[in-house]
C-alpha cells in the first residue's frame, strides 16, 4: 500500500477534537443547573407543579422563587436538549469521551440534587404514605378503603383531590415494604420513601451498567441515557415514585439471565456459552413476579422469558414466587391484597389529557376517549403483544420484546403519565434492536412537547 | 437467547414444520419483517407526532381564551385578583366554548369568600369576551356548584339558574 493510499484510508480527525470533552461537560453542567434550578425554585412552596407538602426543604428557603409553568418548562427544555446532545455526542465519540468516573458524577450530581429538595409534580408520594399509615396506625386495609378512612390523620391533607377514594392499586409486598416507615411520622416517612426511591434508582443503575456490558454495550453511556434522563431524575426520582422500586426488580431479573462477564454484542454466543444455572433461570422469574408484587406492569416480563429459555425453570421460579407472594398477602390483607387484576381493570379506565389516545381523539375531532376507544386500543395491545411473542419464539431478543411491550403499554394506555414512558428505558439501553431506544426517546420527547403549551400562551 | 431446550426438549420441537420450530437466533431473513415492522412504527411515529402538536396549539388555543376570560373577569368586577377558578363544562361540553369563571368578591384565599361567577362565551374581542350572566356562590362551595348557586342575573339565567 502506498503513503498516498495509506493517508486516503487514515480516518479523518475532526479539527476542533479537543473542543469535544469541553462540550460534553458544557451539557452535563446544563443537566445539573436546570435540574438545580426546578430543585430550588420547588424548594419556595406549594404551587402548581409542587405538590402541597410537609416542610422538608427548609434549607433552601428564601433562595428561589416560587416555581412557575415557565421557569420549569424552559428547565425541563434546556434539560432535553443538553440530554439529546450529551447521548449523541458520547456515541458519537466513543467510550474515551466520558469517562466511568466522570459519568457517576453528573448522575451522582443530578440525584443528590433532586434528592435534597422537595417532592416534585405529584401527589403519588403521599397516597403510598397514607395506605402505609391506614394499615399500621390505624388497622384498615388500604385495598379496601381509600384514604379519606383517614381523613383526621395529619397525611390526608396532602394525599391528590383525585385519589381520596381510591383504594391501593400498588402490590402486597410495595404496601408491606412502606408499612416499617408509617410509624416514622409524615415528614419521616416522606424522607423514608425519598431514600427507597435514591437506592432503587442507584440499583436500578448499578444492574443496567452490569446488563449493557454482559451484553457487548458500552455501558457508560447506558448509564448516562438513564440515570441523566430528564424525566427519570425530575418526573421519576423527584416524585418519589414506586416504578423505581419497580424497575430494580426487573433489571434484577434481567441480570440474573446473562453471564457476569462482558461479551459480543453480535450474536447470541454468549448466552449458548454461558451454561446458565436452573436456579438462576428460576431466580430471574421470581424477580419478576416481585417486581410485579409492587407494581403489575412489570409481569409483562414473565411471557417473553419463558418462551425465550422453553425450560421449566422460569415457570416454576415464577409459580414459588406467586405462591409465596399470594400467601403473604392474602395474609396481610385478605382477598383483595391479591385480586391485583381488578386495582389494573378500574386504573385502565381512567384518562388522563396526557393520554396518546386523547390526542388521536382530538386530532380527529372527538371531544375524548369514548368506552369503545378501550375496546380497541387493548385489542391492539393484545395484538402486538402476541406479535412479539411469535417473534420471540422465533428468535428475536427478549428483553426488546419485553421493551416494546412496555412501550405499547404507555401508547395505548388513555391513562399516561411522565413515569410511565420510564418503564422501557432500562431495557431499551441495552436491547440488540436499538429501535426500541430510539422509540422510547421519541415517545419521552413527544411528551416533554405536549407539555409546553403554557409557555405559549401562559395563564396566570 | 440461549437455545436451552435439553435433547429430548429439541426433539419434540423437531416434530413441528420448519417455519413453527422455535429459533435461539433470527434468520437473516427477518429483514423483511424488519423492514415492515419499521414502516409501520415509523406511520405510528408520524400520526403521535401529529396528534401531539395538534395538541400543543389546540391547548394554547384554550389557554389564549382563558386568558381573555380572566381579563374580561376582572374588567367586569373592577377586582384585580389573579386566583380565579374556571369551569369548562358546566355550561357545555369543552368544544362549545362556553366558560364559567369564579372569584372572591372580596379580599381573600380562593374559595374562602363569596365568590362571583360569570358566564362567558363568544369571540375573543380586544382580548375580552362577551358576558352572558352570572350567579353567586357561597363561600367554599366546591362540588355542588349548581345546587348552592343564588342570585342569578343576565341572559345566563334563563334556562341555566337557577338549578
Amino acid at each position: 500500500m502506498t503513503v498516498a493510499a495509506q493517508s486516503e484510508r487514515a480516518p479523518a480527525r475532526p479539527r476542533f477534537e479537543w473542543l469535544t470533552p469541553a462540550l460534553a461537560w458544557l451539557l452535563a453542567l446544563l443537566l445539573v443547573l436546570a435540574t438545580a434550578e426546578i430543585v430550588i425554585d420547588g424548594a419556595a412552596g406549594h404551587t402548581a407543579l409542587i405538590p402541597k407538602s410537609p416542610q422538608i426543604t427548609g434549607w433552601l428557603h428564601g433562595v428561589g422563587e416560587h416555581l412557575g409553568y415557565r421557569v420549569f418548562l424552559i428547565a425541563i427544555l434546556v434539560m432535553t436538549c443538553a440530554y439529546a446532545a450529551l447521548l449523541a455526542l458520547t456515541r458519537h465519540a466513543g467510550q474515551e469521551l466520558i469517562s466511568k468516573r466522570s459519568a457517576l458524577i453528573v448522575i451522582g450530581a443530578l440525584h443528590a440534587a433532586v434528592f435534597a429538595g422537595p417532592i416534585l409534580l405529584s401527589t403519588d408520594v403521599f397516597s403510598y404514605i397514607a395506605y402505609a399509615r391506614m394499615g399500621v396506625e390505624h388497622a384498615i386495609n388500604p385495598y379496601l378503603h381509600g384514604p379519606a378512612a383517614i381523613a383526621g390523620d395529619p397525611v390526608y391533607e396532602y394525599v391528590g383531590h383525585d385519589w381520596r377514594h381510591v383504594a391501593t392499586a400498588y402490590g402486597p409486598l410495595y404496601t408491606l415494604l412502606s408499612y416499617p416507615l408509617a410509624p416514622l411520622g409524615v415528614k419521616g416517612a416522606l424522607w423514608g420513601m425519598k431514600l427507597e426511591a435514591l437506592f432503587a434508582s442507584a440499583g436500578t443503575l448499578a444492574l443496567t451498567w452490569r446488563c449493557a456490558r454482559s451484553r457487548g454495550f458500552d455501558p457508560v453511556w447506558a448509564i448516562l441515557a438513564l440515570g441523566a434522563n430528564p424525566l427519570y431524575v425530575i418526573y421519576g426520582l423527584g416524585g418519589a415514585h414506586n416504578d423505581l422500586i419497580m424497575l430494580v426488580a426487573m433489571m434484577a431479573a434481567v441480570s440474573l439471565t446473562l453471564p457476569a462477564g462482558p461479551s459480543s454484542r453480535d450474536g447470541d454466543t454468549w448466552s449458548r456459552s454461558a451454561g446458565h444455572s436452573w436456579r438462576r433461570e428460576a431466580a430471574a422469574a421470581a424477580w419478576v413476579v416481585a417486581g410485579a408484587l409492587v407494581k403489575a406492569t412489570v409481569a409483562v416480563l414473565l411471557p417473553f422469558m419463558i418462551i425465550s429459555r422453553r425450560r421449566l425453570a422460569p415457570i416454576l421460579g415464577a409459580l414459588a414466587a406467586l405462591i409465596i407472594g399470594a400467601l403473604v398477602g392474602y395474609a396481610a390483607f385478605g382477598v383483595h391484597g391479591i385480586d391485583l387484576v381488578a386495582a389494573l381493570n378500574r386504573d385502565a379506565a381512567f384518562v388522563s389529557t396526557d393520554s396518546f389516545a386523547t390526542e388521536i381523539a382530538h386530532l380527529f375531532g372527538k371531544p375524548g376517549v369514548f368506552p369503545i376507544d378501550h375496546d380497541l386500543l387493548k385489542a391492539l395491545l393484545v395484538l402486538i403483544v402476541a406479535h412479539l411473542m411469535w417473534r420471540t419464539w422465533r428468535g428475536y431478543d427478549w428483553v426488546a420484546a419485553a421493551g416494546w411491550t412496555l412501550l405499547a403499554i404507555s401508547v395505548t394506555s388513555t391513562w399516561l403519565l411522565a413515569w410511565y414512558i420510564l418503564w422501557p428505558l432500562p431495557l431499551a439501553v441495552m436491547a440488540r434492536d436499538r429501535r426500541l431506544l430510539a422509540a422510547t426517546l421519541a415517545l419521552q420527547a413527544l411528551f416533554i412537547l405536549h407539555q409546553i403549551s403554557p409557555l405559549l400562551a401562559p395563564v396566570e | 437467547m440461549s437455545d436451552s431446550a435439553t435433547p429430548a426438549g429439541r426433539e419434540s420441537w423437531e416434530r413441528l414444520p420448519a417455519r413453527l420450530r422455535p429459533r435461539a437466533i433470527e434468520l437473516p431473513g427477518a429483514g423483511r419483517m424488519r423492514l415492515i415492522e419499521t414502516t409501520l412504527l415509523v406511520l405510528v411515529g408520524v400520526l403521535l407526532a401529529t396528534a401531539t402538536l395538534n395538541d400543543v396549539v389546540r391547548q394554547t388555543h384554550v389557554n389564549g381564551r382563558l386568558i381573555a376570560d380572566m381579563r374580561t373577569w376582572r374588567a367586569y368586577t373592577g377586582h384585580d385578583y389573579h386566583n380565579l377558578s374556571i369551569e369548562q363544562e358546566l355550561l357545555g361540553p369543552t368544544s362549545s366554548q362556553r366558560e364559567v369563571i369564579c372569584g372572591n368578591m372580596s379580599p381573600g384565599p380562593p374559595k374562602t369568600r363569596i365568590q362571583l361567577c360569570l358566564a362567558i362565551w363568544g369571540p375573543v374581542v380586544d382580548g375580552r369576551r362577551a358576558v352572558h350572566g352570572g350567579w353567586y356562590l357561597r363561600a367554599k362551595a366546591e362540588d355542588d356548584v349548581r345546587g348552592l348557586r343564588y342570585g342569578c342575573f343576565g341572559p345566563a339565567s334563563r334556562g341555566i339558574c337557577p338549578r
